[in-house]
C-alpha cells in the first residue's frame, strides 16, 4: 500500500458517529451547576487594573528606596558633570558638539528639577560618553 | 485543519446560547454531536463510554466559554478545536508518556492478512490499540488532517516529536494489521 491509498483508508475514517444514546439530557442536567466563564475582555480588563495598581506599588517601593538610600547621588552626578564648553576645530564636528553640549546642560537642568530619575541620569551618562567620543574623534583628526 | 462542515446559520444560536438561551445551545448540540462526538471517538481509541464522556465535557465546557467566544472562526469550528483539546488534556490527565511506545513483544505477529479497505473495523480496533499520544497524532494527522505544528502546540511537543510519533504508530498499525511496511 503506497502513501495516497493510506491517506485515502484513513480520511474515510473522517465521519460524524452518533453516540449510541442522547446525551443531551446528562448536559443539560450537568449544565444547572456549571457557571459561566466571564467574557475574555473582561477578564483582560481585570489582569490590566491588576497590572495597572501592582507597577504602581512597585514604582512607590522604588521611588521611597532610592530617596532613603541614595540621597546624595543624584545630586553628586548632577554636579559632577558640569563641564564647561568645547568646541573643536573642524566645522564638521562643531555642530555636533554644540548640540551635545546643548543637551547636556538641559539635562543638568532636568535633573536639577527632578534629582530622582534614573532615566535621566542614564541619558545624561549616554550624552556625556557621545561627547567623549566626539572628543577622541577630534583629536584624531587633529 | 479541515473546518466544520455545517452551522452556516447558527449564529443566532450562538449569540442566544452565550446570553444563556439553553433551548438555543440544545439546537447547536444537535447540529454539531455528530462531528464533535466522531472526533472524539476516534482520539477514546473507539471507546464509545469514554467519547460520551467525553463529548459531554465537550458541550459544558463549550457552555461555560461560549460568552468569550468571539466569532473569529465559525462556532462548529471553534467547538470542534475545544472537544478536540478536552480529549488531549484527558490523555495528559492519564498520564501518557510522550515518548512511550508499545513494545514490539506486545503486538501480535505479522501475518498474511493485507490491509485494505475492506477491513475498516479492524482498522478501528487497530487504532483503539495504539498507545494514547500515538494515536491522539495518528488520528489527527493522518484523519482529522491536522499539520503537526498544530498538533505539536495542542500535546505541547515539538513538531519532530509529533512526526516520530506518527511514523511510530502507523508502524505499530501496520504491524497490527498484518502488514510489514
Amino acid at each position: 500500500m503506497n502513501e495516497f491509498e493510506w491517506r485515502r483508508q484513513m480520511r474515510e475514517l473522517q465521519q460524524p458517529h452518533v453516540p449510541r444514546r442522547d446525551l443531551w439530557p446528562a448536559i443539560d442536567a450537568a449544565l444547572d451547576q456549571a457557571v459561566a466563564d466571564p467574557p475574555a475582555r473582561a477578564t483582560w480588563r481585570r489582569m490590566l487594573a491588576g497590572a495597572a495598581v501592582a507597577a504602581s506599588l512597585l514604582l512607590v517601593v522604588g521611588m521611597a528606596w532610592h530617596q532613603w538610600f541614595t540621597p546624595t547621588a543624584p545630586a553628586e552626578s548632577a554636579g559632577t558633570t558640569r563641564q564647561a564648553s568645547w568646541k573643536p576645530a573642524d566645522p564638521r564636528l562643531a555642530g555636533a558638539a554644540i548640540e551635545l553640549d546643548a543637551a547636556r546642560l538641559e539635562l543638568q537642568l532636568a535633573i536639577e528639577q527632578a534629582p530622582d530619575s534614573a532615566a535621566l541620569q542614564r541619558l545624561l551618562r549616554h550624552t556625556e560618553r557621545q561627547q567623549a567620543q566626539l572628543r577622541q574623534l577630534a583629536d584624531r583628526a587633529g | 485543519m479541515p473546518p466544520v462542515s455545517s452551522a452556516a446559520h447558527d449564529g443566532d444560536d450562538v449569540r442566544a446560547a452565550a446570553a444563556g438561551d439553553r433551548r438555543a445551545f440544545q439546537r447547536l448540540y444537535a447540529l454539531h454531536v455528530g462531528r464533535v462526538y466522531g472526533a472524539l471517538h476516534r482520539l477514546a481509541g473507539y471507546d464509545h463510554a469514554r467519547a460520551e464522556d467525553l463529548t459531554q465535557d465537550a458541550f459544558i465546557r463549550a457552555w461555560q466559554k461560549l460568552p468569550g467566544f468571539r466569532h473569529e472562526s465559525s462556532f462548529g469550528t471553534w467547538l470542534y478545536r475545544l472537544a478536540v483539546n478536552v480529549a488531549l488534556m484527558d490523555i495528559r490527565a492519564r498520564g501518557a508518556d510522550p515518548v512511550r511506545v508499545v513494545d514490539d513483544e506486545h503486538l501480535p505477529d505479522s501475518g498474511e492478512t493485507p490491509f485494505c479497505a475492506a477491513e475498516r473495523h479492524e482498522l478501528e480496533q487497530a487504532i483503539g490499540r495504539l498507545p494514547p499520544r500515538a494515536r491522539a497524532v495518528l488520528v489527527l494527522h493522518d484523519i482529522e488532517g491536522w499539520r503537526h505544528e498544530d498538533i505539536g502546540d495542542e500535546l505541547g511537543m515539538a513538531v519532530g516529536t509529533s512526526k516520530a510519533q506518527l511514523h511510530r504508530a502507523r508502524q505499530l498499525l501496520r504491524k497490527t494489521l498484518g502488514e510489514n511496511a
